[in-house]
């Protein structure tokens, strides 16, 4: 019975959205109720669709497959605010948020390999240090690249300050070898123990304590970032600086601070990402990050770029795609996700939370 | 009647050398030259195989302007594409053995959907977002070129050897004049697009959508037919690419290739084709002729793309018509100052006047 409903749900929200695409668009201005009905339908199509997929797989194996893949949820989360954050105060796609978050975890691994020879530290202070070291580095890299680049090609338009941040990319893709060597690094975890969540008499979940680190360190993060933009002086000349930068300046607020310590705290968010993404089964290597910063731009397409927690939520959702999908095929699971996306933004190109902004001819 | 004779001679000479398509075919004249060169050893080799690959990346290139530079559409997909025609190539006439004639259909069928698909995408989506979108497609496409290991035999990489066209097989000599043939003929194609109605209409499209629109240009027509452009360029570069290198591996179709293809454009100037084959000179002739031979470079091959990175940034930030505009003021500088020594000259050989 409730999967003959989800059913009904998903084949209307089919129907819905192909009449929309090749008919209602065309017409010269859309009337109000289909742009209600489209965001009434959306959701409950992705709702009933995940319903049927979870009933397929069962709660429990979801709930496993969602615990285990929590710490690769987490470092999306963290990437994706760093790109929104940039995007906010700068108008541009920073292409290079993967390969900054990169070169601070290569000096975190080099950290722990020198304090290993040199001191007597024990696993956890090594490691939290190397931490540390991996946001430090992204958080200057960060700064650097605002007061140097960015800072004199503000009046470029969006798409030619996001061709700057493709140059950065070549620019450390090609200074990375150089300072670090060719070698891939590793970086280990905290512990590789996990624990037992006893829900019900059968039902035992396992959850590695890297992934519950992972989420406190996430979670704590994202509490201090929030907390700061409401209620600091910080927050609001960001807020004020991506409403209307020029309106911004002119009220005294000191946008070039503004901006780059935004390019700072969006790099260090990048490097904790890649230091939390890196021991979950791959090595520090110069493109490491580059699945991690598809992903992040597909969840801030997905989640639109206007808000900031519309693209956490496209990370959820691009998560939740990626788990359930790796259950039913783990081959072909990126292919699917990707495509999943591309269809929903096909439905609202300005992301499932964006605003529309008027634009002047 | 001799004196008539050589004046028409001397105005037809005029006329073909002024018309556009002359320095383009004296440059594929030389280009056969030099191969001829090389097949008797007064060239490397290496130096030649270096600028057959440089005349593919610049069939890519070429297409990849009608977009940015035309258009200004923003499209990060041209990896995948170019590896499709690569897999095409690869699997029909490498591994099937068909003739070139059905790959060739098929590849340019191929590419004509998925271009249409890509700009049907354009339409909804626009300018940031579009780059963003045309990246997640191209890691669909390397997706497959992974996984459907029946296609494109995987991560191990498709090998390609000899193929068939007009029942015999194809020799190398053959292919690499392809190559200078297509190079010349996608030149000369990219020249009429531009200066026709079509290009104008790009154009147009480019500096103001709505504008475009009540002058009564479709905006559905034009991005279709911009993207089916260049996949169908990307997918004719994959073919020659494939017939050239021999050997496809789904890593080369990453990120960076459409980095350096979109460094390749906007460091030479995005709307001259001029301009298109220095910035192909640029980020990738200096590193496969020149950088090569550096220890340094040998050593770190990744190096030599800071150069590419930075020239990109330096470009985009102080001359964003690209170095080929550079070069135009250099020239008028050069002009200016030699005007300006005349002058001189003049006043110190006769005195200045009253």
């Amino acid at each position: 019975m409730f999967e003959k409903l989800m059913w009904v749900l998903v084949s209307f929200f089919v129907v819905y959205f192909a009449l929309d695409l090749l008919w209602f668009r065309k017409r010269a201005k859309r009337p109000i109720y289909q742009q209600r009905l489209i965001n009434i339908l959306l959701p409950i199509g992705i709702l009933a669709g995940l319903g049927i997929a979870i009933k397929e797989m069962t709660v429990y194996l979801f709930l496993q497959i969602f615990l285990l893949n929590i710490a690769e949820l987490c470092v999306l989360i963290l990437a994706t605010t760093g790109i929104v954050l940039i995007f906010k105060t700068s108008v541009t796609t920073n292409f290079a948020q993967g390969t900054i978050a990169t070169v601070g975890a290569f000096t975190a691994a080099k950290l722990v390999i020198y304090l290993t020879k040199n001191t007597a530290l024990t696993m956890v202070p090594k490691l939290a240090l190397a931490m540390v070291a991996s946001a430090l580095t992204s958080f200057l890299i960060g700064l650097f690249v605002d007061t140097v680049i960015f800072r004199r090609s503000k009046y470029l338009s969006s798409v030619g300050k996001q061709m700057i941040t493709m140059g950065l990319v070549l620019v450390l893709l090609g200074l990375m070898p150089l300072i670090f060597g060719l070698l891939p690094l590793t970086i280990e975890q905290f512990s590789y123990d996990g624990k037992m969540i006893q829900l019900t008499e059968e039902m035992i979940l396992y959850v590695p304590d890297h992934n519950i680190l992972t989420a406190i360190i996430t979670v704590s993060m994202l509490t201090v970032l929030f907390l700061a933009l409401r209620f600091t002086k910080w927050g609001l000349g960001v807020r004020a600086t991506a409403s209307n930068e020029t309106v911004a300046g002119m009220m005294g607020v000191n946008t070039r601070l503004i901006t780059a310590l935004s390019w700072g705290i969006a790099g260090a968010f990048g490097g904790v990402a890649a230091y939390l993404y890196a021991p979950l089964g791959t090595q520090v290597t110069v493109s490491f990050m580059t699945s991690v910063q598809v992903n992040s731009f597909l969840a801030s397409v997905l989640g639109g770029f206007s808000s900031f927690g519309g693209p956490i939520v496209g990370a959820l959702l691009i998560n939740l795609f990626a788990s359930i999908s790796s259950f039913f095929n783990s081959v072909w699971t990126s292919v699917i996700v990707y495509a999943l996306v591309l269809i929903l933004v096909m439905a609202k190109p300005l992301g499932l939370f964006g605003k529309k902004t008027a634009k002047k001819v | 009647m001799l004196g008539t004779f050589w004046k028409e001679v001397r105005g037809t000479l005029s006329r073909v050398v002024k018309h556009p398509y002359f320095g383009f075919v004296l440059l594929g004249v030389a280009l056969l030259i030099v191969r001829r060169f090389a097949e008797l050893g007064m060239v490397s080799p290496s130096l030649y195989k270096s600028i057959s690959s440089m005349m593919i990346y610049s069939i890519i290139a070429l297409g990849f302007s009608l977009l940015l530079g035309y258009a200004g559409l923003a499209s990060l997909g041209t990896a995948g594409f170019v590896g499709l025609g690569t897999y095409f190539i690869g699997h029909f006439s490498g591994t099937l053995q068909k003739p070139f004639g059905i790959t060739l259909l098929v590849a340019l069928g191929g590419a004509i959907v998925l271009g249409a698909v890509v700009g049907f995408v354009s339409l909804r989506i626009e300018g940031m977002y579009l780059a963003i979108i045309t990246l997640g497609l191209s890691e669909i496409l390397k997706e497959v070129f992974k996984s459907f290991t029946a296609f494109t035999n995987g991560v191990t990489g498709l090998t390609f050897r000899n193929f068939m066209m007009f029942g015999k097989p194809v020799p190398d000599a053959a292919v690499d004049q392809a190559i200078i043939l297509v190079f010349v003929l996608v030149i000369i194609a990219t020249l009429n697009i531009i200066n026709s109605p079509t290009g104008r209409a790009l154009l147009a499209m480019k500096n103001s959508d709505s504008a475009a629109q009540s002058m009564g240009i479709g905006l559905m027509k034009y991005r279709l037919l911009a993207f089916v452009l260049a996949t169908v360029y990307a997918v004719i570069a994959g073919l020659l690419y494939m017939a050239d290198i021999k050997f496809s591996i789904p890593g080369t179709w990453s990120l960076d290739f459409s980095l350096n293809i979109l460094a390749a454009v906007v460091v030479g100037g995005a709307q001259s084709i001029l301009g298109i084959l220095l910035g192909v000179f640029m980020i990738f002739g200096l590193n496969m002729t020149v950088l090569q031979n550096i220890p340094f470079f040998r050593q770190y091959p990744d190096a030599t793309w800071i150069l590419s990175g930075v020239l990109i940034i330096l470009v985009t930030m102080f001359y964003p018509g690209g170095l080929i505009r550079l070069l135009q003021a250099l020239r008028l500088k050069i002009i200016l100052l030699v005007r300006n020594l005349r002058k001189r000259w003049r006043k110190y050989r006769y005195g200045e006047d009253d």
